[in-house]
């Protein structure tokens, strides 16, 4: 018995393992050659610096509307007891199996000065086309199913019981939802938004067709590479896989504080 | 505690005849005994005419295999010079790309000679169905100063971008040389800032634009236009880069980049080179024999003719390759 099982578990380690060379090497291998004194000197060139700027305030904005406007969302996917309920969960999944380049070609047509709802924007002097809102649009449109699958199955997990008690002591359904409900899921909905943010950090096909300027850190990177080659391009690389090291680092905090407080409030 | 075999099994002997599949492929590939191969890396704007006419042509008439692989000019070159790639043919929207990226021991003299295949010109593409159609079929029909659509407010128009497109600042020397044309020194302001987002896309998004309506119009190669059956206006020879003899006024225009590389104007031409490190000499020189004596097919797609000139060195050319050409180009 004992055997088999370890049997098991080298096995697994070596597929496991091979897989996770193959995640990890590329990376490795950008680490080793980097250059810290010229790298760190090319963050500091003003294209780049305009970008980390753009990524950062358009991927916390996007996030932040995702939030704002999924979690409700999921939350009637998970308790509304909507008919077709397996439907509308297909829906969600649907931008994540779009390719991001097919989403922009999507969105450029009808955000774009003549598309549906592009136009009427645009008689009113609100260009989404290369634009921050263009940026902001593309991010939710690849993101969003992220925050709102893992909400929802956050929500999912919230024992009903739990929800029903409070709702015989007289709480209405705000009530439940903001005492009992969300402190519970709280941790499952933050793991969400913080792999919506790393999403819409490296968000690079949908973008480029919705809003090639002004640059994100990704588009930026391209064009770095298109123009100069790969000592363009590798700076940039590096970059956003710091920035993608931070946005973990936050997560697994925020999934820790926020765990404690929920189950802290729940007691 | 029982281990339940019933799906594992499987999927281990799945996984194992992957990975022996994936091996047979690999060598099959490698040894290449079967069926010879040419891999061509070439400009954008050449998507169309390579991947349904010259490929297939080639294929058709050699039984050579052919791979292509369409980028900016400028990336391409630097993805040879970064040894990202390996082409056997390198196709450049510019010649002096060549020269700038590839040529000479800065570069690893990775490029020693190259020939011109074809010339182009920019023209005014636009959209049949966009709401300012009617215009431009009237500017097209010499009714009107192709300029006056392009000032007037609420005319969308797209260009490529400067910084990678040879396009992009070529489009940029057409309106300093309209300025002088037309005798008109305000279209030298009309475009604004070279990276001006109102206008700038990459050519393959600036293309898609056009097509799904939401650019009125954009500057394009005239074979760009052709392939994609989009109407479009010409402009004069004096201004289009499309005419040699006009090439000391078109070289009167410059434009530098971020990096501070300065390019100057001069006609639209395609070249053709075989890159040092080519996995496959041979059939690297079938292939542009063949680009360069299909001038047909290069006609039926939009580009014009030009002397089969050479740049570089010319004792570098493959000897089987000499007779094609016809002196030497001086950029």
């Amino acid at each position: 018995m004992r055997n088999s099982s370890k049997t098991t578990f080298i096995a697994f380690g070596a597929l496991g393992g091979l897989l996770l060379a193959a995640l990890i090497l590329p990376i490795a291998s950008l680490l080793l050659q980097a250059n810290w004194i010229t790298w760190t000197a090319a963050w500091k060139e003003e294209g780049a610096r305009d970008a980390l700027y753009v990524s950062l305030t358009t991927s916390i904005v996007a996030t932040a509307i995702m939030t704002v406007m999924g979690v409700p969302l999921s939350y009637v996917l998970a308790r509304a007891g909507l008919p077709a309920k397996r439907f509308w969960i297909g829906l969600v999944f649907l931008p994540l199996v779009l390719p991001s380049l097919a989403g922009g070609i999507l969105l450029m047509q009808l955000f774009g000065p003549y598309g549906w709802i592009g136009a009427p924007l645009a008689s009113h002097g609100f260009e989404v086309t290369n634009s921050y809102a263009g940026i902001i649009l593309a991010q939710i449109f690849v993101a969003s199913p992220f925050i709102i699958i893992a909400s929802y199955s956050a929500f999912e997990r919230v024992d009903p019981q739990l929800e029903m008690a409070a709702a015989i002591l007289g709480d209405s359904r705000w009530q439940i939802l903001r005492r009992v409900s969300l402190p519970l899921a709280w941790p499952g909905i933050a793991a969400g938004a913080t792999l919506a943010w790393i999403r819409t950090l490296g968000e690079f096909g949908a973008t480029l067709l919705v809003a090639y300027n002004p640059h994100t850190l990704p588009v930026y990177l391209w064009v770095k590479f298109e123009s100069d080659g790969l000592h363009g391009a590798l700076p940039l690389a590096l970059l956003l896989l710091l920035l993608a090291v931070i946005a973990v680092i936050v997560s697994a905090l925020l999934s820790r504080i926020s765990g404690q407080t929920g189950t802290a409030m729940v007691e | 505690m029982k281990i339940n075999n019933g799906v594992f099994g499987p999927l281990l002997v799945w996984l194992l005849f992957s990975a022996l599949f994936a091996g047979a492929l690999d060598s099959h590939a490698a040894s290449g005994s079967s069926k010879q191969t040419v891999s061509v890396l070439y400009a954008g704007p050449l998507a169309t005419v390579m991947e349904y006419g010259v490929g297939p042509a080639f294929t058709q008439a050699t039984g050579i295999a052919y791979q292509g692989e369409a980028q900016g000019s400028v990336a391409c070159a630097q993805l040879i010079r970064g040894h990202l790639r390996t082409p056997d043919v390198f196709i450049s929207a510019d010649a002096l790309v060549n020269n700038t990226y590839l040529m000479g021991p800065a570069n690893g003299d990775l490029v020693k000679w190259y020939m011109l295949i074809a010339s182009s010109q920019i023209v005014l593409a636009y959209n049949p169905d966009s709401p300012h159609a009617k215009e431009f079929e009237e500017v097209a029909a010499g009714k009107m100063p192709w300029y006056k659509l392009i000032e007037k407010p609420g005319v969308r128009f797209g260009r490529g971008d400067p910084t990678i497109d040879p396009k992009g600042y070529r489009t940029l020397f057409v309106f300093p040389l309209a300025a002088n044309y037309y005798h008109r020194p305000e279209l030298n302001t009309i475009l604004g800032e070279p990276q001006n987002p109102a206008q700038v896309f990459p050519e393959i998004v600036l293309m898609a634009r056009v097509e799904a309506g939401q650019f009125d119009a954009s500057f394009f190669y005239r074979h760009e236009a052709a392939a994609r059956n989009l109407p479009y206006i010409t402009l004069p020879a004096e201004i289009n880069l499309g005419d040699p003899n006009f090439a000391a006024e078109y070289a009167r225009q410059s434009y530098t980049n971020a990096q501070g590389v300065t390019v100057h104007g001069a006609p639209i031409l395609f070249t053709v080179t075989i890159p040092g490190d080519a996995q496959h000499p041979e059939t690297a020189v079938a292939f542009a024999k063949f680009l360069l004596t299909s001038k047909d097919l290069l006609h039926q797609y939009g580009f014009g003719d030009v002397p089969h000139q050479l740049g570089g060195d010319s004792s570098q050319v493959p000897p089987q390759r000499r007779s094609l050409v016809d002196g030497a180009f001086k950029p």
